[in-house]
């Protein structure tokens, strides 16, 4: 088995940043060689295409329900993604993350079979920052921690 | 007054709001396009080194992040005084050339063409990449992210890293190319010329060939007769990297040049109450409102008023395509807006000609692709022309190179004004008394704008997964009396 793990926004945006922060917290702790641990800021086509060659995905991102605290974890596959959530799934550029997966299957590209989202809610996303905002900076630790299970219950099922 | 809010646009960078608000007699009586804007970014910038800002500035926005490194470099030789030797030049704009070809062909088969090639009508769950995909075959899907995948090996060849290149520094660069690199790069570039005379082809078959589509573009629903800008080199040819940039009247007369450190003898901001964007206008001709026409100091800044602004293309086959869009569509200039995507796909084939161009002059592979700076650093400003406009960086330093001060007016801030006016027609024309306000009509409204490829604030800070588009109807009071929602 072949994993991604992926930190996924905007390091210079305030709580936008926050994947990024979890993410190299959990490189710290990972050491299996099947895990691969990167940080992305890029949506739609470009996330998709990163996501080639993994059997499995784990992102990281910010989420903004508006409908849960600053700092709330959450965990999901990527097909129940709450449909009004703004996160970094789609590129309005180009277009949503299924979109683009449907369209790399198409083509035959090798794309995780199972895709897993980490959120952190977050709202603080439009000020250029370095910082994150004091609930989703508290929240980092728990969203590596939930990260790390998700991790175990893969290694779990597909011992190397 | 009822109110009409489209909430958020689908398939634009960043998050956009569009409010039609109508009059008793059910007719469009004014339209606001409000956006947030990503705050705190000058502030950001001052304290830090002035070469940190090409990485910096790289990270605005995931859309065009190479525009934005291209532009702060360049200010950041301007700061430093500093003449780039001709091989990091090159090598700047080869990046530069295989980033266009990725960014063009992603817009015009994802975001611009499904209009085109499923119909504007196309239900909203089919006017996606997958519809095209099904209608024109999955070979064009191949040929797109074939497109995507050899832009991007170029740019991490001389940029450094895939999508956020870092090796542009004051005085050049941080690394040059191989000969393998630049064999590969030629090779890269050939097939990128090929696939654009295809697009070419695609689009004349299917849109061209088509009267109806032709007939809406043609049109004057989409029309809006206003100053063109872009950057040209010294023959007045169309230029991404380098050069002034041209300014054109509605009547296709050129009115001047200016350099980019003359940006502020021709370029000022107006200020509306009713959102924080500022309007940028052509200061010698002055702000005269939201109004079309040869005394309204608004200007556009797209693939359409770059070709307007030029007097050609320099490469042949794109020169040849250039001539053709002018002898098809009437002589210059065109102001019919929905022509961009037919100007950004002869642009798409100019940056692919100019790339093998690049790629196989003899210095590309020299050592020669820095000098170090020795003058004292001041002030400098550097603009490119971003897929989405003219983009400029403007940057005070102290003695240190220091940033002490930041202004940047980035591509689709030129466009504000256009763009307002252009959903304002849009909506006046599709929607009146007795019409029901279907799907069909608020994506024609959003075809007025998506023609312009806006992009706000930061690309990375992207939309939910699945989209909604939700349709807010107002009464007079202000009650919500309908809402429609749709997901695409």
């Amino acid at each position: 088995m072949k994993c991604l793990v992926l930190g996924l926004g905007n390091p210079l945006l305030g709580d936008d940043g926050v994947g990024w922060r979890v993410a190299e917290q959990v490189r710290e702790r990972v050491t299996e060689p099947s895990i691969e641990i990167d940080c992305h800021a890029g949506g739609g086509l470009s996330l998709m295409e990163r996501l080639i060659g993994y059997d499995r995905a784990l992102i990281i991102d910010a989420i903004n329900t508006a409908q849960q605290p600053q700092g709330t974890v959450t965990c999901f596959r990527l097909e129940d993604l709450p449909s009004r959530a703004a996160s970094h799934l789609a590129s309005a550029h180009e277009t949503t993350l299924s979109t683009a997966l449907r369209v790399g299957r198409a083509m035959g590209a090798a794309l995780p079979a199972e895709i897993i989202i980490v959120a952190i809610e977050a709202q603080n996303v439009y000020d250029f920052s370095e910082t994150l905002s004091p609930a989703v900076a508290r929240a980092v630790p728990q969203a590596v921690e939930r990260v790390i299970q998700q991790l175990s219950e893969w290694l779990r099922k597909e011992p190397q | 007054m009822q109110r009409i809010t489209i909430d958020p646009i689908t398939r634009l960078e960043g998050h956009g709001k569009i409010e039609i608000f109508l009059d008793e007699h059910g007719n469009v009586a004014n339209t606001y396009f409000q956006i947030p804007e990503l705050r705190g970014f000058e502030r950001f910038c001052v304290g830090r080194p002035i070469e940190e800002m090409p990485v910096i500035t790289g990270r605005i926005c995931g859309v065009c992040p190479e525009a934005h490194h291209m532009a702060a470099a360049k200010a950041a030789d301007a700061v430093y005084h500093v003449e780039i030797p001709r091989t990091a030049k090159m090598l700047r704009e080869l990046l530069y050339s295989a980033f266009y070809v990725a960014d063009h062909a992603t817009h015009f088969y994802v975001l611009g063409g499904p209009d085109f090639v499923m119909g504007p009508d196309a239900p909203v769950a089919e006017r996606n990449i997958l519809g095209v995909i099904h209608k024109v075959g999955l070979q064009v899907a191949g040929q797109v992210l074939q497109a995507r995948k050899a832009g991007h090996t170029v740019i991490e060849m001389i940029g450094g890293r895939k999508v956020h290149p870092c090796t542009s520094i004051p005085g050049g660069l941080s690394k040059g190319i191989t000969k393998e690199q630049r064999e590969e790069i030629e090779k890269l570039g050939r097939w990128a010329v090929e696939f654009a005379q295809f697009s070419l082809q695609l689009f004349n078959e299917i849109v061209l060939g088509n009267k109806a589509y032709v007939d809406l573009i043609l049109g004057d629903i989409y029309t809006h007769r206003t100053y063109s800008i872009g950057l040209v080199d010294e023959n007045n040819k169309v230029n991404f990297y380098d050069g002034k940039v041209s300014v054109v009247d509605p009547e296709g007369k050129r009115i001047g040049k200016y350099a980019p450190h003359e940006y502020t003898d021709w370029i000022a901001e107006h200020v509306e109450p009713w959102t924080y964007l500022k309007f940028p206008y052509l200061k010698k001709i002055g702000w005269k409102g939201f109004v079309d026409g040869k005394d309204s100091g608004v200007y556009f800044a797209t693939p359409l008023s770059r070709l307007n602004a030029a007097d050609g293309m320099a490469t042949p086959l794109a020169q040849a395509e250039y001539e053709k869009f002018y002898a098809t569509l009437g002589g210059k200039p065109v102001h019919q807006r929905l022509a961009i995507h037919w100007a950004r796909l002869i642009e798409l084939l100019y940056a692919a000609e100019r790339w093998v161009e690049l790629a196989t002059d003899p210095e590309i592979t020299s050592d020669n692709f820095r000098v170090i700076p020795t003058a004292t650093p001041t002030e400098g400003v550097g603009i490119v022309e971003a897929p989405r406009g003219t983009l400029t960086h403007h940057y005070w330093t102290d003695e240190r190179g220091i940033v002490t001060k930041a202004n940047l007016i980035v591509g689709t801030t030129n466009n504000y004004a256009p763009i307002a006016m252009s959903i304002k027609k849009a909506a006046q024309h599709f929607i009146k008394q007795g019409v029901v306000v279907s799907e069909g009509i608020l994506n024609r409204v959003e075809m007025a704008f998506r023609a312009y490829d806006p992009c706000f604030g930061c690309a990375t800070h992207s939309l939910p997964g699945q989209m909604p588009l939700e349709v807010t109807v107002r009464d007079a009071r202000g009650n919500v009396v309908e809402v429609l929602k749709q997901f695409c």
